[in-house]
């Protein structure tokens, strides 16, 4: 996925300027930066939630605009963080639906397989039954995943799936996201608030600030002293913990 | 360069309000008393009957006779009832601190029906008075109830107090419908469903005469209303019993209400707009304010019952009719408003004490955006 | 799938259904002369069509209004809520105005039905996305705009009919508006083919609406056509309100009480269930409620007056209780 001179203007406020980058491959790539930097607007534009002013997406070489919205849901999957699903709905037919864009509502014998494997993944078996809204905040976004999962598209994008969740969901939510990319070999692409997970759990990082992208490397180069204290304004120091570079800001 | 320049207007502009303040704020009020003048006196000739001018010039004590019973009686009334309604809201606004509360948002309306439809029930035989004293009774129940049921929930949008006032109404109003249609009274009841003026004749109306000591009773309290409505430790601090300023100011609107309902019958709207409209340029002040929009409330009774009188002459179209459809535009208006401008916009009225520093305020968003 | 909860959801609707058809019949035979067969027929041809009117009322309320809540992701608002009955007869009440009252649409009510209709769809569709896109879908707003809406409608609805005839303005009134007592019956058969025809134009709509529960950005996700399939469903619910106000006048809560009564039974996203559902409670709500005005009040009350208290009272009942507004 390619995304090229990226503007978008919120009421004559330019909330993303002319922002260019590549996404590798089967890679987690973490945005990070300040409140209103832009990194969530680039991240809905990217997943054609939100109608860019100019600048294009290119997506397996295809503007992402010209995809076929049925097509490109079998390729690429989004979790925004506005899941307040109000429907009784059990987290079996939560997954299910992640089998949509294959079967249309009306599942083969292949589409149950792969929804039970999803949930098996997600660790979710017994609480097969029972209604999204019973559940906790970590097993609600598991089961999201595990939709995601059942979606089966090489792209995930996730819009700060930390958010909300306590120390222990975030972190496991963290690792998931890593076994997306490991086991599952998928492109993960997320916008997360906490710098040291995305240090720790990502290949890449994308820092943004004031709408364009200041800083994008691969970790080790985006998780220096100079680069985060440019873009937070606050000091930072750089540690270096089970050989993954964490900041802490003071 | 130019982002500089146009906050320097900005603030020469404010700054110069500041100054002028203090002309402008009678200015207002004395182009509202002039502009109430001028339409008074148009009301009172505009009519069904053409008046003989010579005739009440010669002093014929008979023309005297009907222009008094019917067109002074009918002005007085519309006046009594402009600032009546807009007072009332304006309190209920400032006691409740939400901008959406009005008589008719806050079940005040539809309890005072209520009560006369319980007074033609009980007392078939009863008075206007009588049924003024159900009318009263049960519009300060009805109030008070609502008051006391909002404050016990906390609400996470300011908009959800109208929503349960306007419901609550609603279901009080099928109650009353449910009684009139079980003992046959929705003939007798419609005279008070749709507020009109055109029964105003004297001996009929004179309660809606109570409106003024109460107005004024409003007035003297005013500095209370505006220290409960800042909340009950506020008050408390300030040495204001919370709970008797609260309950009594609601008797109060509540009171003006009804009066007017059982004359007129139901009037929408008013209360919640037009205080609304005057915050928006002189801040939220009630003792500032207070004259004004009963002033204002004044003028937008005597506009509407003059459309009313002209649109299908000889006929008269009811007044609730023609504030239904102004008021619940504007209504919709003051919604959209405070949607685009943010909630402060009309929580707070305009913040500054002048309108010019207001519109200052919102040219400077502008001004930064650009 | 099959699931277990699918099939005791199953059950329940056949059950009510029988509820529905007992009601029915009961509605059609309680206090019938059956000695003399002239006097039987009467009463059968006299409640035949008003029973008729009040199955396909149910089904359109309940239907249009579960659909609805759906779309804007919010179990407390319903169309009637939002003034869209009123937005109706205010426009069969300004055809009637500009045509006048001896002209053939004024007459005719299947033309009329036909002529409000069509400005019916247009109408609601331009006011509602305004106001929907304005307040960005905010729920709260949404229903105050709605309620104030239902009044400007009705005011001005009331001033035309004034102004058409100042000395009559009840009696035309009641010919312009239906109600329970006075059904429009003329038009069962357009409103039945209105009906099939909004469900075959938007069946792949309807097959949607599951996924749309998700939410518009799981919605588009999954690869649906998000805001084209909003404004196709949006338009459905506007005709199906047409057709119930067209026949037995505005019934503001009806739509809340049989909706949320379905979801609470039968506890499902699948919209095809919670459709049915909805329409069957209508159907007994109506059925069983105009049996008890005709035969307990004789009539003196319509049965829309008890729908606003009781629904009025569950409104705020569901507001105050409602988490996630």
């Amino acid at each position: 996925m390619e995304v090229r001179e990226l503007t978008k203007k919120y009421d004559g406020k330019t909330v993303v300027d002319s922002v260019s980058f590549t996404i590798p491959k089967g890679k987690v790539i973490s945005l990070i930066g300040p409140n209103g930097a832009g990194k969530s607007t680039v991240m809905g534009i990217i997943s054609r939630l939100i109608a860019r002013d100019s600048g294009l997406v290119a997506f397996e070489g295809q503007d992402i605009s010209k995809w076929k919205s049925k097509e490109l849901s079998k390729r690429l999957a989004i979790l925004t963080q506005t899941n307040n699903i109000q429907m009784k709905l059990t987290v079996r037919e939560l997954v299910t639906f992640g089998r949509f864009p294959y079967s249309g509502g009306h599942n083969t014998p292949e589409d149950e397989e792969i929804i039970s494997r999803a949930i098996e993944y997600m660790e979710l078996q017994e609480f097969e039954d029972r209604f999204i809204d019973e559940l906790s905040g970590g097993q609600r976004q598991r089961a999201m995943i595990a939709m995601v999962i059942a979606q089966d598209t090489e792209h995930v994008l996730l819009d700060e799936p930390t958010n909300n969740l306590d120390i222990y969901h975030a972190t496991n939510m963290m690792k998931i996201v890593r076994r997306l990319c490991d086991e599952l070999g998928k492109t993960v692409i997320l916008v997360l608030h906490e710098i040291n997970y995305a240090a720790f759990y990502s290949d890449y990082i994308c820092a943004f600030k004031d709408g364009r992208i200041a800083h994008f490397g691969p970790v080790k180069e985006v998780m220096t002293k100079e680069v985060l204290g440019d873009i937070y304004n606050v000091d930072f120091e750089i540690m270096e913990i089970s050989g993954k570079p964490l900041s802490i800001y003071y | 360069m130019d982002k500089l320049a146009i906050t320097n207007f900005i603030m020469f502009c404010s700054v110069l309000s500041r100054k002028g303040a203090k002309v402008k704020k009678y200015a207002v009020t004395l182009v509202l008393v002039f502009i109430l003048i001028v339409l008074s006196l148009l009301s009172l000739f505009i009519g069904v009957i053409d008046i003989d001018l010579k005739a009440l010039a010669g002093g014929d004590s008979e023309a005297w006779w009907i222009f008094l019973a019917s067109r002074l009686s009918r002005l007085l009334a519309i006046l009594c009832t402009g600032v009546g309604m807009s007072v009332a809201g304006l309190i209920m606004q400032q006691l409740c601190m939400n901008k959406f509360v009005s008589p008719t948002t806050g079940a005040t309306i539809s309890s005072a029906q209520f009560g006369i439809l319980l007074a033609l029930l009980f007392m078939p035989a009863s008075t206007l008075w009588g049924r003024a004293i159900f009318a009263f009774v049960m519009a300060i129940l009805g109030t008070w109830t609502f008051v006391w049921f909002i404050q016990r929930i906390k609400f996470k949008d300011v908009v959800m107090v109208p929503l349960v006032g306007i419901m609550f109404g609603n279901v009080i109003g099928g109650v009353t419908n449910y009684l009139a249609y079980k003992y046959e009274m929705t003939q007798a009841l419609s005279t008070w469903l749709v507020g009109h003026f055109s029964l105003v004749i004297r001996g009929r109306y004179e309660i809606v005469y109570l409106t003024v000591p109460l107005v004024i009773l409003a007035f003297i309290f005013a500095n209370h209303f505006n220290i409960v409505g800042m909340g009950k430790d506020f008050s408390k601090n300030l040495g204001v019993h919370y709970n008797a300023v609260l309950f009594m100011g609601l008797t109060i609107a509540a009171m003006i209400t009804a009066s007017i309902v059982v004359v007129v019958g139901s009037i929408s709207y008013i209360g919640l707009i037009v205080p609304n409209v005057v915050a928006m340029f002189k801040g939220d002040k009630i003792r500032g304010t207070i004259i004004d929009t009963a002033l204002f409330g004044a003028i937008f009774v005597l506009v509407c019952d003059m459309i009313g009188r002209v649109v299908i002459a000889p006929y008269e179209l009811p007044i609730e009719l023609i504030v239904g459809i102004l008021g619940s535009l504007i209504f919709i208006g003051l919604l959209m408003y405070r949607l685009k401008n943010g909630r402060k916009a009309i929580r707070l009225g305009a913040a500054g004490s002048s309108a010019c520093a207001a519109a200052a305020g919102a040219a400077a968003e502008r001004g930064e955006g650009a | 799938m099959r699931t277990p909860a699918y099939r005791a959801n199953v059950r329940k609707l056949v059950i009510m259904a029988a509820i529905v058809l007992a009601s029915a019949a009961a509605y059609m035979l309680v206090e019938v002369n059956f000695s003399s067969s002239k006097l039987m027929n009467y009463a059968l041809s006299l409640r035949a069509p008003k029973l008729i009117v009040m199955l396909i009322t149910a089904f359109a309320i309940g239907g249009a209004s579960i659909v609805f809540q759906s779309i804007i992701n919010n179990t407390i608002v319903t169309p009637c809520l939002l003034g869209m009955n009123s937005l109706y007869t205010l426009i069969h009440t300004a055809v009637v105005f500009v045509a006048g009252t001896g002209s053939v649409i004024a007459v005719n009510a299947n033309l009329a039905f036909a002529v409000d209709v069509a400005i019916m769809g247009i109408a609601a569709t331009v006011i509602y996305s305004y106001f929907f896109k304005k307040t960005n879908h905010n729920v709260l707003y949404v229903l105050l705009i709605g309620t104030v809406l239902t009044s400007l409608f009705s005011s001005i609805q009331t001033t035309l009919t004034r102004v058409m005839d100042p000395n009559e303005y009840d009696t035309l009134l009641n010919s312009l508006v239906a109600s329970f007592s006075n059904v429009n019956s003329e038009i069962i058969v357009l409103s039945l083919v209105l009906l099939a025809a909004i469900i075959f134009v938007l069946r792949r709509e309807l097959a949607l609406l599951d996924v749309l529960t998700l939410g518009k950005e799981q919605a588009i996700s999954l690869g649906v056509d998000y805001d084209k399939c909003i404004r196709k469903l949006l338009l459905g619910v506007t005709l199906c309100i047409a057709v119930a106000t067209a026949m037995v006048g505005p019934i503001s809560f009806l739509g809340l009480i049989i909706a949320n009564l379905s979801r609470q039974l039968l506890k499902t996203y699948r919209h095809s269930l919670l459709i049915l559902g909805s329409a069957f409670f209508g159907m007994i709500v109506l059925v069983i409620g105009q049996l008890i005005v005709e035969h307990v009040y004789s009539y003196a009350v319509p049965v829309s007056v008890f729908i606003t208290v009781g629904g009025g009272i569950y409104f705020l009942y569901l507001l105050l209780t409602e988490k996630k507004v």
